[in-house]
């Protein structure tokens, strides 16, 4: 994951509390989907960022998890999603998600 | 005049100790952790230079093999798959060892801030003295070196960085200024690594084009480095000094900066500059970064596999005048994510790729092969970064989906067929869309495709200026030949349907009438009937029912797999009316007759002056620039006059004609509508319909139009399909002269001269000027309600199927509630005579029973 966004998620998590906190993920692979999963729950795999050895443990989600799909307009989620939704491995993100949160997700 | 790609050039610089010393990822990790395992496991990651100028992708990224080949070699990876024997040379490009390269960073050098060991220089000269593309006075410019205690102290004293040769070191790049950061010695190294690599791309165009040095107008550089000191950090112009590196003498340069997406833009810019005749060749260039190398070095060395990352990439290509045979950039028709677009992928994909191929009135499909982000995918998959390409890919088939192109199961086929598998090294700008052009380019010119879009993207947020996303697109295509100017029809011919049911002189008139079109080659006809005996020349979908015959109809139409249609008996919303066209007896001139049927309004004033706009949209969208409008004299004229006066006024320019007679005025009269004394008559509907059947029917009695084009286009504000009616009289001559109106119609590109005059009118306030003529012509609008009155609401909606003739318009909407008063559904429409009032065929006559009762139909 980026460098400046583990520091604004980090900065995020200390100033709303980490059980107010939501991270959405718009990765398309699971692979890296998964990476950031982690980054945001157990800690920067990589060692390189702000979140090197922070497990945050926060709740996070795919953007195309039907978690956070239920809870978005449908047109909305239509004409900002539906295209990539269509070109996406959906379950298999939605499997490495599932992976990482039952392993490291706190909230 | 479009401008043409005579010729692209791409090399790669094998840089395997600059991947160690310069790239970010080493740098940054010997910075945070300079004890890493991964450093210490580096060098053993590195390729030679020979397997890295045999393996496949860099074989494809200099020209030596087709990108079609990666598909022959098996899955990934690829760096097990080297090509045994292959030159380092192509005939447009190469691949360059780092000795030679260091060399060429010192001829290129003009403030002599590279020093190089006197005894590399000894070894390696000769070599570098035999190469086939460095000039001579390049190859002059080497001096004798220095010695390596001196280069040494060099980088122990005054912050020079080290250049490194099989991990020893041979050479320095010296800091241009003691304070300025923006001459450091890092920042020097950067600039120049740049500027070398794009000098050795573009030497390899001049050699691959064959065009003298001395006759370059203008370079373009579009590398990601800031050239500058600390007064103009990004002051620029690398373009110049690789041009003066390359002789080019005539030539002056300037750089375009827009990170990934800077080479499409660039190019975009050189066409233009070539399309406008400012110059006749101008060359886009750009070098490579040392930053990027071994980006993602360390997931290749957990992978156990070479750091493949080990190569800078550059390109030139050559944009000059139109030669009537190398294929041209359409200038005309590019694509842009602009402010506005919005950053979600769908509306990205439809930015660059779906907007301007809609504007050239093509599909998706129509594309023989795109190119984006052409990245290896070698590279980025073992780093988790997926298949770059052929994610892009699968974007723009997913667009072509959900556009109605074709089905959802389709688009790997579209992938395979539309795309290619990426072979570019990881430089941001180098994959960027242009890897492809040299292969587009001999492509197109072997017949092997017709065309290719090239789709560059950029990571604006990287530079925190803003978090936009950008990106531009152009098509290439087969050249038209030199005196072609309009290129987009030469890609592909209005697709317009024929439908033949209904016609009072059977189908076989039909057929003629759509034979006689196919004749004028201008556009690409299907007739949907019931199959009829007739040539290839026309396309058919058979069915026997006229219900079945619309539905086919508006299926193609809306699915955009036809441009517009021509039909008969077809009931358009209410707000739509057709404008024909007719020729007048006088003088044989064309006339616009705004409107013929459906209604515009149910306001008459109000109707005619959205007739008159209708008119003059389609007028102008078929070639008449502009249209001069008059008005018949009918009840009604007065008040439309001055409102379209008073739009006039206020900033909608309208053209008034002027009447024969001695009074003169914009009002016509029969004799002006004889003698076409304008090229819009505005009227109202039903006058149009009657002039329409008596100027197309004059010369036979009636039952057989032979003249003109027909009733004409629906058209409204908001009405974007085009469908055209024809009476059930209508000849085949009329048939023909329709579809051709239709073509016309789609080549001028009818939907946007309706959005744009749409929009000016609406700027010089025609809402306002609508409201007074509708109260100054006194009538109460239909709508308008009793005070008190209870609102009435539509029964549950059904099918209806059959229509009630005889309502005067002005009651359609009372009529309908009161049909809805009773318990039964209705809807009103436009049938063939007029307005009607819809229902379903069990209701129709207690429907009946209740207009007559209420005074709204007449009893027969």
């Amino acid at each position: 994951m980026d460098l400046e966004n583990q520091k604004r998620v980090k900065e995020f998590a200390e100033k709303f509390g980490g059980e107010n906190v939501v991270v959405v993920i718009g990765a398309a692979e699971a692979e890296a989907a998964g990476l950031a999963a982690e980054t945001v729950t157990a800690g920067d795999p990589t060692f390189a960022g702000p979140l090197t050895g922070v497990s945050l443990g926060l709740k996070v989600f795919h953007i195309c998890e039907e978690e956070i799909k239920s809870v978005v307009d449908a047109g909305v989620y239509d004409a900002q999603v539906g295209m990539m939704e269509m070109v996406l491995d959906v379950p298999e993100i939605a499997k490495e998600m599932n992976s990482i949160r039952s392993q490291h997700c706190k909230f | 005049m479009n401008s043409i790609i005579k010729g692209a050039a791409y090399t790669l610089i094998h840089a395997p100790d600059m991947v160690v010393h310069n790239g970010t990822t080493q740098t940054t990790e010997r910075i945070v952790n300079p004890n890493s395992d991964y450093l210490k496991a580096l060098p053993k990651h590195l390729r030679s230079f020979d397997d890295a100028a045999i393996y496949p992708p860099n074989q494809v990224y200099i020209g030596n093999q087709h990108p079609e080949f990666l598909n022959t070699i098996g899955d990934l990876p690829w760096y097990n798959k080297l090509i045994k024997g292959a030159s380092r040379f192509s005939k447009n490009g190469e691949i360059m060892p780092e000795e030679e390269f260091y060399l060429l960073m010192h001829a290129v050098d003009a403030f002599n801030l590279v020093m190089l060991d006197a005894d590399f220089i000894k070894k390696y000269k000769p070599i570098f003295d035999k190469h086939p593309v460095v000039t001579a006075e390049l190859k002059a410019k080497i001096g004798a070196g220095f010695i390596l205690n001196d280069i040494e102290a060099e980088i122990k004293n005054n912050h020079a960085e080290g250049l490194y040769f099989n991990h020893k070191l041979i050479g320095c790049v010296k800091r241009a200024h003691d304070i300025d950061e923006n001459l450091s010695a890092h920042v020097i190294l950067e600039n120049l690594v740049s500027k070398a690599s794009s000098v050795t791309a573009l030497l390899n165009l001049i050699k691959h084009t064959g065009i003298s040095p001395d006759e370059v107008d203008m370079v373009l550089d579009c590398s990601e480095e800031a050239v500058g000191d600390m007064n103009q950090r990004g002051g620029g112009n690398l373009a110049k000094a690789c041009a003066e590196s390359c002789g080019f003498v005539n030539a002056s340069g300037s750089d375009i900066r827009a990170f990934c997406a800077a080479p499409t833009h660039a190019i975009i810019h050189a066409a233009a500059l070539v399309a406008s005749g400012t110059y006749d060749n101008v060359i886009v260039a750009a070098g490579g970064s040392t930053a990027k190398l071994g980006m993602n070095g360390k997931d290749h060395v957990k992978k156990e596999m070479p750091v493949l990352e080990d190569v800078v990439g550059s390109f030139a290509v050559l944009i000059s005048k139109n030669d009537g045979v190398s294929p041209e950039i359409l200038s005309p028709y590019t694509g842009k994510h602009t402010v506005g677009s919005g950053s979600s992928p769908q509306a990205v994909t439809k930015a660059l790729v779906a907007d301007p191929l809609e504007k050239m009135g093509i599909r998706i499909v129509d594309i023989d092969k795109f190119s984006a982000e052409m990245h290896n995918p070698d590279v980025t998959k073992p780093a988790g970064a997926g298949d770059v390409p052929l994610a892009n890919f699968k974007m723009i088939g997913a667009l072509a989906v959900m556009r109605g192109e074709f089905d959802r199961t389709q688009i790997d086929a579209f992938t395979a067929k539309h795309g290619n598998p990426g072979w570019a090294p990881t430089q941001g700008h180098i994959p960027s869309g242009v890897p492809f052009l040299e292969f587009a380019r001999q492509d197109i010119l072997a017949g092997k495709i017709k065309n290719s879009m090239i789709i560059g993207k950029g990571s604006l947020f990287l530079g925190r200026m803003t978090n936009l996303f950008d990106g531009v697109s152009f098509i290439i295509q087969k050249n038209a030949g030199i005196s072609a100017q309009n290129t987009a029809s030469d890609i592909k011919k209005p697709k317009i349907i024929l439908t033949g049911l209904g016609s009072e002189h059977g189908e076989q008139n039909m057929i003629e009438g759509a034979l006689q079109a196919s004749k004028a080659n201008a556009a690409d006809i299907t007739y949907i009937g019931s199959n009829g005996d007739h040539s290839k020349a026309v396309s058919i979908v058979e069915t026997n029912c006229e219900k079945i015959m619309h539905e086919k109809m508006d299926a193609m139409l809306n699915s955009k797999q036809a441009d517009g249609a021509v039909t008969m008996h077809y009931s358009f919303p209410i707000g739509v009316s057709t404008i024909g066209r007719v020729i007048t007896p006088a003088y044989g001139k064309a006339m616009y007759i705004a409107s013929t049927t459906g209604t515009s309004s149910t306001n008459r004033a109000e109707a005619m002056v959205k007739n008159a706009l209708n008119g003059i949209i389609v007028a102008k969208a078929s070639g008449v620039k502009t249209p001069k409008v008059g008005i018949l004299n009918v009840d009604g004229a007065r008040s439309c006059e001055k409102a379209l006066k008073d739009l006039k006024a206020a900033g909608y320019d309208i053209e008034f004609a002027g009447s024969n007679r001695s009074d003169g005025g914009c009002i016509m009269r029969g004799n002006d509508a004889m003698t076409a004394a304008c090229d819009v008559l505005v009227c109202d509907s039903l006058t149009g319909n009657v002039l329409m059947k008596m100027f197309s029917a004059f010369t036979t009695g009636g039952n057989y139009e032979s003249i003109g084009f027909g009733y004409g286009p629906g058209m409204a504000s908001d009405y974007e399909k085009l469908v055209l009616i024809l009476s059930r009289a209508s000849g085949a001559p009329v048939v023909a002269n329709s579809i051709l109106f239709a073509a016309e119609l789609v080549n001028g590109n009818y939907k946007k001269v309706l959005k744009d005059e749409y929009k000016k009118a609406e700027k010089a306030g025609l809402e306002k000027v609508l409201e007074a003529v509708v109260k100054a012509s006194g009538a109460k609008k239909s709508t308008a309600k009793k005070a008190g009155a209870k609102e009435i609401k539509a029964p549950k909606q059904e099918v209806v199927d059959t229509d009630i003739n005889g309502v005067e318009v002005e009651n359609l909407d009372a009529a309908v509630e009161a049909v809805w008063a009773a318990g039964i559904y209705a809807s009103s429409g436009m049938g063939c005579t007029g307005i009607v009032i819809q229902v379903a065929k069990a209701n129709e006559k207690k429907a009946r029973d209740v207009l007559i009762k209420k005074g709204f139909l007449v009893k027969e």
